[in-house]
Order: C-alpha cells, then structure tokens, then sequence
C-alpha cells in the first residue's frame, strides 16, 4: 500500500513539471495553430541556463528561477519574431508545414551548438537543497517534488487567470479563435503571436529550473521530454491550459503506477500507445472540444 | 538535348570509378555513409516528398530492416542478402499496420503519430533481451571475406552494393514522378479532397507508396547493418535516424528526383570540410533551405492563383 501511495506522489510530482513543459507548446499550437518541433530543445536551453546560474552565479536553484523566465521570454521573443515570423507569414493561408520543418532544423542545431558549449557531460544543479526531504511516516517527499507540484499548479492557475481576465489574454484566446475577425477588431496578430510564443518559452523557463531539480541536464535532453510535451498536449486537447496539466498528471501516473505493475523500461511504450489510441479515436483531446 | 543525354552515362561512369580517386579507406567510408544517406532520403520521398505525407518515423522501418536480416543470420544462419529481403517484407507490412490509423491524420499529427510509432518499436526492442540483445544491440558475427553473406573487409564492395541502391532508388522515384500511380501520389499531395473528388482511392495509394518507401528503407538498414556489423536500438530506431532522413531530403527539395541526392552530397561537403562541428553547419544550412523552400511554394502558389 504505501508503495502505490508513494508512487502515487512520485507520479503526480513528476507529472505536474511535464503539464508545465507542455503548456508553453499548447498556447503555441492552440494560438498559432504551428507545431514548434524545437520545444524540447528550449527546454534544454532553460536547464543549462538554470544550471549556470546555480554554478556561475551561485544562486539558489529556486532564486534562478526569475532570471531563467526573462532570458527565455526575450529568446522566445526573438525567435518568433526574427526566425519563425518569415516563415509563418509565407504559409499563412495553409496548414503551417514549413514551420515544422524550420523548427525540426532549429532543435537538431540547438543540440549540437549545446553539444559544443556545454560538453556531453551530465550535469545537477550545484548546491544541496535538491537532496532535502521531508519524512511523513513511511513516505518520502523531496523538496524539488514538493516545489514542482507547487508551483506548476500556480503556473498554470496564473496563466488561466491571464488569459481569462487580462486585454492581452483575451487578445491572445481571439486570435486562436479566429484569426480574421481579431484582426476585424483591430488586434495585430503578428504582435499577440510574438507575446504568445514568448509567453510559452516563459513558462518553459519555469519547468527547465523545476526538471533540473529532479533529472540532470545534457544536450539531447529535449529529445525525451520535447516528445513527450506533445503527447501531453494531444492528450490533454490542443490549447486546453487545463488539459494540459491533466495530461502531464496523467502521464506522470502512468509512468509512476505503471512501474508498479510492468517492468519500467515498458512505461514509455505504453505512454506512446495510449497517445496513439487517443489520437486515433479522440484527436480533440480528452478533455478538448470538438471544434470545425 | 544532346547534352543531357551524356549527363547520365558520364555521371554513372564517374561514381563507378570515384573510389579510384581516394588514398585513403577514411573518404571512401564517408563518402559511403552519404550514399546511404542519399538513398534513404530517395525512400522516404517517396511518402514524404512525392505524397507529401510528412512521415517522421522512418528509423522503424530501418531498424526493422537492420534486425530482420541480422537475427535471421544469427539464429538460421540465412545469408542476410536473404535476410534483406524478409525484412523489406516486414517493413512493407509495418507500414500497412502503421499507416491504417495514421493516415487518418493530417500534417503535423501524421508526423506525431509516426513518431510515436518508431518509438514504440524502440521501447519493445530494448525490451527484448533474449531474441533481439535488448539495449546494449547485436552483433553480426565476422566472417571477413564472404560476399555471399554480405559481407567484406575491402569498402570497395559496399560502395559498389550501396550505389547500385542509390540507383535502384533514383530509377524508382523517377518512375514514380512520370507514372500514373506516381500522378495519382502528387494529386494527393497537392489536394486530397479533389484527389478523391476526381476518383482517387487516396488511402489505397498513400498505402501503396508507405510500403513501397518502407521497403526500400528497410533495405537500407539491412545494408547499414552488414557495413557497420553492430546494431544497436538507440542507433536504428532513434528519434534522430527519422529526423535526418526527412531533414536530408527537405534540404536537397522534397518531391524532385534529384533533391534528396543532392541533400545527402551537402552533407557530405559539409561532414568533410568541418568535421566535429559539421552538424552545427550543416543544420544552419538547414534552417535557410526550409526558409527557401517556403519562398519557393510560396511563389509557386501566387503563380498557380
């Protein structure tokens, strides 16, 4: 019993950081309808940052995280606006493809640049506080777990908030809806696209400092959690906030609970196939709208 | 006229003797890997380029090619040339298997979901540790001098086997472009709807060219196997193998007869002039070449309007 109730906790810890990792990419796709294949490797990007600001700077993990959220807020802004805007604005009328292909382009070249300016070392965030933990009777909860689940539930609370309540949230939740008529009522959707996609590596810079606390860090990192953030989003229902933070509990329960049942080299099969069932009978998303 | 029409001989003529101008077995074993590049890149597109099905999943098919032929070696002891063979059949009917529910998906959730798919093959493959070595990957036992079984200590041998590939590839994607199963394929790529509309069968032909492609990709792997005589999960079915064969084939232009050659020659270039950091250049290279490639539909498109 306490194993399950541990894995229980492991899981929803982890899979609070990957809603997180997803959510930047779900306001991308659910704003922009593009598919921005170089996520994994942002977030590699916001853990070596996060690492060197530990190690270089010598601040506390949790203190990095401010610092991590500007430096991606500008690269987000900068890349959209100076790398993906040009590509975007020739394929506007269709189904952005050529998106896909850039950003393809841009995560294979982020790796290998990290490959050349960080070495293909490991690396853990410096300091002790990533190895504290509390006992609560036979259950272990570590620090980074505990300020992952925290904080990826205010994240995405925060950011429900933005775009329900604020001008901006509601000029970015138009445009996705319909790009023609936002544009109607006088919303520049090359400047909400410019916001948004740097808004979801913001966020991305928030889950890179949280996933550093509790995986290390190296250049092809992105390939594992970059993939999975598109399961999570398909799972949860492109554009949902909500769903996206459901989706990465889920898969972090079937990561967690699945290794108390099958062996656990077989809980990535298993993530990727109900990715596949649900996509097959359910593309909108479990918790998605059908939409026309 | 007169010219292009020696353009072919001569061109044939001079990659059968190219290896006549290196010293060294190091060029001609990079000058090797880039042919199989460039036939991998002519495989897939043939779904990708041809049909516009952006398939992201093509390690699958490769590493289903690479196992067949090496476990029915070490287990049978079947030549792998056989071996080849079987695994292109398996291929074939991988891709039947995965392309009944993803071909139900457009774009970017076919590329997803092919993804999804060569990872799962993955996941199995490292865990099966008796029949297919699990993670740590086979070995295909050295025989040295034994062209009957696929193999051969001089590279000479490879290079010859390894464009014969790239040929039969090139004549198969030209077929392609000038038949009407190629035509059909375009149709499809250019507007499903008005494929169908005009009396396409557009799941029957994208099917059709996703077996035929896999086949000939699993070929390759067969091929990469007996040259490399290791295999391993990581190295046949990974997420960076798919990557770089649709990336070789966008850079060169996907859908042209040449294009996929001519992606694979640049990295060749590339890989040979800077070395370590080759992929970095390459890659930069990358990034302008969709950016061109989109200016280019995009011309193509007002043209057409």
């Amino acid at each position: 019993m306490t194993s399950i109730l541990q894995a229980l906790f492991d899981g929803l810890a982890s899979g609070a950081i990957y809603g997180i990792i997803a959510l930047g990419l779900s306001l991308q796709f659910g704003v922009m309808k593009i598919i921005n294949f170089a996520h994994g490797s942002f977030l590699m990007v916001a853990m070596y940052l996060t690492f060197w600001a530990t190690s270089l700077l010598g601040l506390h993990l949790l203190a990095a995280i401010p610092l991590v959220v500007a430096v991606l807020y500008l690269v987000g802004w900068g890349t959209q606006r100076w790398l993906i805007e040009p590509v975007y604005r020739k394929e506007a009328t269709r189904e952005p493809i050529s998106v896909l292909i850039f950003t393809t382009g841009l995560w294979i070249f982020l790796d290998n640049l990290f490959l050349v300016l960080a070495g293909p070392d490991y690396r853990t965030p410096a300091g002790d506080w990533a190895n504290g933990v509390f006992v609560l009777g036979d259950l272990i909860f570590t620090y980074p777990q505990v300020a992952g689940l925290v904080v990826s539930v205010l994240v995405t609370l925060l950011l429900v908030l933005f775009m329900r309540y604020t001008r901006l949230g509601r000029a970015i939740r138009a445009t996705g809806q319909d790009r023609e008529a936002a544009s109607v009522l006088g919303i520049d959707s090359a400047a909400v696209y410019r916001t948004s996609f740097a808004i979801g590596l913001a966020i991305l810079g928030v889950a890179g400092a949280l996933l550093l606390a509790i995986f290390p860090v190296d250049p092809f990192i992105g390939d594992l959690f970059g993939v999975r953030a598109f399961i999570i989003v398909v799972l949860g229902g492109i554009g949902s906030i909500g769903g996206a933070l459901a989706g990465g509990l889920m898969v972090g329960l079937i990561e967690s609970l699945g290794a108390q049942f099958l062996p656990i080299t077989y809980s990535e099969a298993l993530i990727f196939a109900i990715f596949l069932a649900v996509l097959y009978f359910r593309p909108q998303g479990l918790f998605g709208v059908e939409r026309a | 006229m007169a010219a292009r029409a020696l353009l072919l001989p001569l061109g044939a003529a001079g990659a059968l003797l190219l290896p006549l101008a290196f010293g060294n077995p190091y060029a001609l074993s990079v000058v090797i890997l880039a042919l199989l590049y460039a036939y991998l890149a002519l495989s897939w597109n043939l779904i990708g380029g041809i049909t516009g099905q952006l398939s992201l999943g093509h390690a699958a098919y490769f590493g289903i090619g690479a196992y067949t032929s090496t476990v029915l070696f070490a287990d049978l002891g079947l030549t792998p040339w056989l071996g080849m063979l079987a695994g292109a059949v398996l291929a074939g009917i991988a891709a039947v298997v995965i392309g009944l529910p993803c071909f139900r998906l457009r774009g970017a959730y076919y590329a997803l979901a092919t993804l999804a798919a060569a990872v799962i093959l993955k996941v199995v493959v490292e865990n099966s540790n008796e029949l297919l070595g699990g993670p740590r990957g086979l070995d295909v036992r050295l025989l040295h001098d034994a062209p009957l079984y696929f193999q051969h200590t001089s590279k000479l041998f490879y290079y010859y086997v390894v464009l014969l590939l790239v040929g039969g590839a090139l004549a198969a994607n030209r077929w392609c472009l000038r038949s009407r199963f190629g035509y059909y394929l375009t149709a499809i790529r250019n507007d499903q709807e008005a494929a169908a509309a005009l009396g396409v069968d557009a799941r029957r032909y994208k099917l059709l060219a996703a077996v035929l492609s896999a086949a000939m990709t699993a070929i390759g792997g067969t091929f990469y196997a007996q040259y490399a005589l290791f295999i391993s999960p990581e190295k046949v079915f990974g997420v960076h193998l798919s990557v770089q064969i649709a990336v070789i084939c966008i850079i060169g232009g996907r859908g042209t007869l040449w294009g996929p050659l001519l992606g694979a020659l640049l990295l060749l270039m590339v890989v040979m002039r800077f070395e370590p950091r080759g992929v970095i250049a390459l890659l930069g290279r990358a990034l302008s070449g969709s950016r061109r490639l989109s200016g280019k539909a995009a011309k193509v498109r007002r043209e057409a309007a």
